[in-house]
């Protein structure tokens, strides 16, 4: 106990409500994490990960409070600890790593200013030697030329800049403990590969413990010494990391492996949970155990009776009545798709090029190509995947297609015809023909529109005097057609989850039957069982429907799964097309082997 | 469960803002509109044997007038809720002008932008630059004193306020991915603006508009202080401002009343304002069917 660097007893963190009424929101959760270690703690949003890190760093939301147990860093109560002690540590002993690098860093300030204003706390008093400390430490982070980038604001940098400078920051202090809460998350997959790197270089040189927030299974298992994976509140399985992903005890472990689509597994089906996690509003009324509406090998014991955290195998514990039965969920595995007839292609894109004109100062100005002569198609019912990392011009194509900008040069034809053609004849064509399905359900669903009135929107710009009848109807099918149930449509956009926000938007684009769907990054941000669920939706749309769809992701194995044919982009140019298989698996251009090389990291196969 | 406690939150902000300013607002409304009944006294009637009597209540008060009377003799409390009629003409009728003006050119020139927006922006640009006081005091002048010309020169002069503000959300919403999701599912320009957009903006609108009605009650007052509003036989509570103030050594109340008619009925403005713009904002309205 007294050699671990932060160590959790028991502890519970609620929120009180204004009526006074209080809900647990954490509870029963322990670990120990010694010097040296990586502790991964895994969840999807919602699943309380992030508690524990503000509950160390006591930075709870208004309204939440530790309600029981301990805590203790290197021995001493970090709960009842006052708030000069307890800043005396924070940012000394206790360094956070955080999720959006942009955000956390000052944007008026350049990165010399803030590291020498951190650094100054850390009681460096001399000018000259907190100059030279932050070279170093920009140096230690493999940042290149240092000096200069002392001098730079946080804009001029990409987003791992300003991570590893963050990391070199977070160092800085030679903490005991590291908390990084979803610290790449925010990144492409080739510098998420880099960063983890960084982070476990820098934890050996220092040795320091890590905290690691994260929802990716894979990647903590990659990383981390000991995983605790969280559900509702709960920690449901706690052990060694790869241990834990080989063979997962729970049946939430499992299902959320089976969850995630692979690169280089063979093809099997995801596997797709039921449901969703239950809010922080239900966990109170909850009986039995938590994950127990959702479970496959659901039991009798397991809705009357609550299980705990309990040592199965050596260094193994899982919170599970019927473990035995865990590693039986299985998913099949699933026949390479047919790839379609070739028809005619439905869509034809002609050496396409758009440019932006950025100005500087007051006379010059510098072109960019976002997109660089590109040429491809698509072919009725055809699931085509646009990989490539942010930057590489695969939204502002989306946006060319279907119209939201106009091409610099080139031509785009959807069924046989030109797309610019600006008569309201062909707008309405386009309409009919290809549709969009938005990044963010956030921006793209109207905060003041029911769901049912924006899955029918279509309907309202066609035939505004519809009845409200026949447009409840057809909404009432879409959202069916989506797997959302009838009642859903009465909502508005804030009050859905992520995943059913996500729904209504692919419901949107499906009103108006198109033959082919755009969809930009649909998937990403969503948690592992959430976006297995849109894949499985997908999937079985294309069999009822039938349309084309242009996938639009940086997520190659989610691409994997979901496309026959991949085009790759960066820097504006279609660097590489070809069948998903062959181009994942013996990829021919530099870049494309790195982006494989880089989603394969922190990817362990399956151990079947 | 999470409902029952914001429904109580927003009965909270109802109570609190809303109500208030319901209540001022309706008190000052509904003595515009039954001035006539309400009125002890014709308002002009002069009675220049009890000049300056105080209110009632203190000593040397007479009970036929309730707040007193002014130096020509005229009952204060008649005065005030004709004044009241005056005041609330002009607040409707110039701050929905202004609104009306300012709001469409605000939604065309952040909706369409480029050149809509870069003509609309330097009008106001323009506009702005002449200071508002001189500009109001130039515009009567040219169209004559009258309470139809207050009400011209507020919407001339105030047009602005409404465009620049609102002009900025109207970029912050065209920027959302909805509104061009609208424009692909086949939306007209116009109905992309109207069902889009304008309920995007429009707790924003209702706020300005509030807001305008306000300020329209105090460019009123200023107005008929310096003489430009309504004529000499037509009470109004900048003309009973400018009246008492030969007399405010002899007697304050001739000062004060209307000065609180216009700061209760500006207050009125704002809370109303500003509790109907929570209200109305469903994006506060988190109430999560967990």
């Amino acid at each position: 106990m007294t050699s671990s660097v932060l160590a959790a007893e028991n502890l519970a963190v609620e929120s009180r409500l204004h009526d006074g009424r209080r809900l647990p929101v954490l509870s029963g959760i322990s670990f120990a994490l010694e010097a040296g270690k990586v502790l991964g703690l895994v969840g999807e949003s919602g699943a309380g990960k992030s508690m524990i890190g503000r509950a160390v760093a006591q930075l709870l939301p208004p309204g939440f409070s530790v309600a029981g147990g301990s805590l203790a860093f290197a021995g001493r109560d970090l709960v009842r600890m006052g708030v000069q002690a307890r800043r005396q540590l924070l940012g000394r002993e206790i360094a956070f790593i955080p999720q959006e690098p942009l955000s956390a860093l000052n944007p008026v300030m350049t990165i010399g200013a803030q590291f020498g204003e951190h650094l100054a706390r850390l009681g460096i008093t001399s000018q000259m030697r907190r100059r030279e400390e932050a070279r170093a430490m920009l140096e230690a982070v493999h940042l290149p030329r240092a000096a200069e980038l002392l001098r730079q604001f946080p804009h001029e940098l990409s987003g791992g800049m300003c991570q590893r400078v963050l990391i070199a920051m977070a160092f800085a202090s030679r903490p005991k403990l590291v908390i990084a809460d979803e610290p790449t998350t925010a990144l492409d997959a080739t510098i998420q590969a880099r960063i983890i790197g960084l982070m476990g270089e820098m934890r050996d040189a220092y040795g320091a413990a890590l905290m690691f927030i994260t929802h990716d299974l894979r990647l903590a298992a990659e990383f981390c010494d000991e995983i605790v994976v969280l559900y509702a509140g709960r920690a449901v399985e706690k052990g060694e990391a790869r241990k834990l992903l080989s063979s997962p005890l729970h049946p939430y472990t499992r299902c959320l492996q089976l969850a995630v689509p692979s690169l280089s597994a063979p093809e099997r089906e995801l596997f797709t949970l039921p449901g969703e996690m239950p809010g922080l509003a239900r966990l109170g009324a909850l009986e039995g155990c938590r994950f127990a509406p959702r479970c496959p090998n659901v039991g009798e014991i397991c809705r009357k009776e609550e299980p705990k955290l309990l040592a199965v195998a050596p260094s193994r514990e899982a919170a599970c009545f019927r473990t035995e039965l865990t590693l039986a969920i299985e998913t099949l595995n699933q026949a390479a798709p047919a790839s379609p007839k070739r028809t005619a292609p439905l869509l034809r894109v002609d050496g396409l090029k758009k440019r932006y004109v950025s100005r500087r100062g007051l006379f010059g100005s510098t072109d960019v190509l976002a997109i660089d002569d590109v040429s491809f198609a698509v072919a009725e019912n055809e699931f085509v995947g646009v990989v490539g990392e942010s930057g590489s011009g695969k939204s502002t194509l989306a946006k060319l297609i279907i119209g939201l900008e106009r091409p610099s040069s080139g031509r785009i034809e959807l069924c046989g015809q030109d797309a610019f053609d600006r008569s309201e004849a062909a707008r309405r064509r386009r309409i009919e023909t290809a549709q969009m399905v938005f990044q963010d359900p956030q921006s793209a669903l109207n905060p003041r529109r029911r769901a049912a009135s924006i899955v029918t929107q279509v309907l309202e710009a066609a035939a505004p005097r519809l009845s409200l009848n026949e447009r409840q109807q057809r909404a009432e099918e879409l959202l069916a057609e989506v797997g959302l149930s009838a009642e859903l449509g009465g909502r508005y956009p804030s009050q859905l989850s992520g995943g059913q926000k996500q729904r209504v938007n692919i419901a949107r684009a499906l009103c108006a039957a198109p033959k082919l769907l755009i969809a930009d990054e649909i998937v990403s941000g969503l948690d592992v069982s959430v976006q297995a669920q849109l894949i499985a939706l997908l999937h079985r749309l294309r069999r009822e429907l039938s349309f084309a769809l242009l996938f639009i992701s940086h997520d190659l194995a989610v691409v994997r799964k979901l496309c026959e044919r991949v085009l790759v982009m960066w820097r504006g140019k279609v660097v590489e097309e070809g069948l998903t298989a062959q181009v994942f698996a013996t990829p021919q251009h530099p870049y494309t082997r790195e982006l494989v090389g880089a989603s394969n990291t922190g990817r362990i196969a399956n151990s079947e | 469960m999470g409902k029952r406690f914001l429904k109580k939150e927003l009965a909270f902000l109802r109570s609190g803002r809303v109500i208030v300013g319901v209540a001022l607002v309706g008190i000052v409304v509904s003595c515009a509109l039954f001035a006539p009944f309400l009125a002890p006294h014709d308002p002009e009637e002069q009675n220049l044997i009890t000049t300056l009597l105080p209110p009632a209540w203190s000593a040397g008060g007479d009970p036929a007038y309730l707040l007193g009377t002014d130096s020509l003799g005229r009952d204060v409390l008649s005065r005030l809720l004709y004044g009241a009629r005056v005041a609330m003409t002009v607040a409707v009728a110039a701050s929905f002008g202004a609104m009306l003006i300012g709001s469409t050119l605000a939604h065309l020139a952040g909706y369409f932008g480029g050149k809509v927006d870069w003509l609309i922006g330097r009008a106001v640009d323009v506009w702005m630059s002449f200071p508002p006081v001189v500009l109001s005091l130039v515009l009567m002048t040219g169209l004559g004193a009258g309470i139809s010309s207050v009400i011209l020169a507020i919407v001339l002069v105030d047009w602005t306020r409404f465009c620049r503000v609102l002009r900025a959300e109207v970029l912050v919403t065209r920027r959302q991915d909805y509104v061009a999701a609208a424009r692909l599912v086949g939306f007209s320009h116009w109905r992309t603006l109207t069902r889009e957009i304008l309920p995007a903006t429009m707790p924003l609108l209702i706020t300005l508009l509030s807001i305008e009605m306000g300020i329209a009650v105090i460019v009123e007052a200023i107005l008929s202080f310096v003489g430009m509003s309504v004529g000499a036989n037509q009470s109004a509570w900048g003309q009973m401002i400018a009246d008492a103030r030969q007399t405010l050594y002899e007697s304050g109340w001739n000062l004060v009343l209307p000065m609180l008619a216009i700061f209760v009925t500006v207050l009125g403005f704002n809370l109303l304002g500003d509790g109907l713009r929570r209200t109305l904002d469903p994006r506060l309205l988190q109430a999560r069917e967990l």
